[in-house]
């Protein structure tokens, strides 16, 4: 079974220096048919003017992510990380007991383009804690480079949560076909970042989204002109 | 769980400050809080704040990444944490201001405000003993709260 979640049925606000899309209730978008899927609770893609951004402000008991697309940002916490990324890059911060942290634009001539996504932890109160891992943009085309796991399984090599769950990039380009397997019993998103694609014969647009249950296989084709960068998650 | 609101105000010329304040809004996060967290902007004259390296440039930061507190949050919060250090003009303005709040009953049934007293520098213990500060503050915010709900 797959279900869409067409870019324009999204919540959206722009307050200017921030023009914001909500896949799920967020902030003042509320909608009690789109409150998460599974463990994915948040899935913002937000664009911020240059040298705008978030003020101080509090998280707890939240793995929340970030991927660049176009730009970069700079994030502060009250752990002491002051740290600029870009594109290629997973920024995880696990909220755990509690963390205060800002994040800016780091461009003051550029805008910076970005996804945020928050995942419920299945276990409140951990040590919070910050992770910053950089990739070859090669290990995202065609094939899925994996940006966040359970700890066992991310290896040092993507970012570590607290949840049974894997969010991984790709980048197809027009005809290229990719195939994941999905685990009985397991639920898959896909997101659509840029650009086309095809998801079990469905066509997703930029800012699509598709929730798959009671499928054995995610089957991703690049569709359009460019083909597409997604960003799926494979969940409990 | 009831909801309790701390609104962390804080001034800071070279960010030692900031770091408490940063840290007592932890704390109160970890008691469970929604916090909020703003500055107060600088009262002194560009020429001072250019007299030391780093001040004016902190200055400029910070104004980009906090907003001064409004009547609104003093309402909102449940306490209020107040963090300086010694007492600058723009905090005593700042006291000044939620005094006359008071006059007006806009601060009835707040639990009352904690002042960090910041040393001159980083000492030790004093980012702990300030997420302990908003950890207590918040705990006694709640425990007010709950008074107040069973009259």
């Amino acid at each position: 079974m797959i279900t869409i979640r067409r870019s324009q049925e999204r919540g959206h606000a722009d307050h200017g220096w921030l023009n914001t899309y909500h896949t799920f209730s967020f902030a003042s978008y509320y909608d009690p048919a789109h409150m998460g899927f599974r463990a994915l609770r948040v899935l913002n893609d937000d664009r911020v003017a240059a040298g705008r951004g978030f003020g101080a402000h509090a998280h707890r008991d939240m793995e929340i992510l970030t991927y660049v697309l176009e730009g970069s940002l700079v994030h502060k916490d009250s752990m002491g990380e002051k740290r600029t990324f870009g594109p290629n890059t997973v920024q995880a911060m696990s909220a755990g007991t509690g963390v205060v942290h800002s994040e800016f634009n780091a461009s003051e001539t550029e805008p910076v383009h970005f996804l945020q996504i928050w995942i419920e932890p299945a276990v409140q109160e951990t040590e919070p804690s910050y992770q910053q891992i950089p990739f070859d943009p090669g290990e995202k085309l065609g094939r899925l480079r994996l940006l966040a796991a359970p700890k066992a399984a991310a290896n040092g090599q993507a970012a570590a949560i607290h949840q049974d769950a894997y969010v991984y990039a790709g980048v197809l380009g027009p005809g290229e076909i990719l195939k994941q397997t999905l685990n009985a019993g397991r639920h898959a998103w896909v997101q659509v970042a840029r650009g086309d694609l095809s998801v079990n014969g469905q066509a997703l647009a930029e800012g699509d989204g598709a929730a798959i249950s009671a499928e054995s296989e995610v089957s991703l084709a690049g569709a359009g002109p460019q083909g597409s960068e997604f960003l799926l998650f494979d969940l409990t | 769980m009831q909801d309790v609101n701390v609104l962390v105000v804080f001034c800071s010329r070279t960010g030692t400050t900031e770091k408490l304040a940063l840290a007592a809004a932890v704390g109160a996060v970890q008691a469970r809080a929604n916090i909020r967290l703003r500055w107060l902007p600088e009262a002194a004259d560009d020429g001072t704040m250019e007299g030391v390296p780093g001040w004016k440039e902190n200055r400029e930061r910070m104004e980009k990444e906090y907003i001064a507190p409004r009547a609104v949050d003093a309402e909102w919060a449940h306490a209020i944490i107040i963090g300086a250090h010694g007492a600058p003009p723009e905090l005593k303005a700042y006291l000044g201001w939620l005094d006359a709040l008071r006059s007006e009953g806009k601060l009835d049934s707040k639990v009352g405000t904690a002042f960090i007293a910041v040393p001159s520098g980083d000492e030790p213990g004093a980012v702990e003993n300030a997420r302990l500060e908003g950890r207590r503050v918040a705990e006694a915010a709640r425990t007010h709260n709950a008074a107040g709900a069973e009259v």
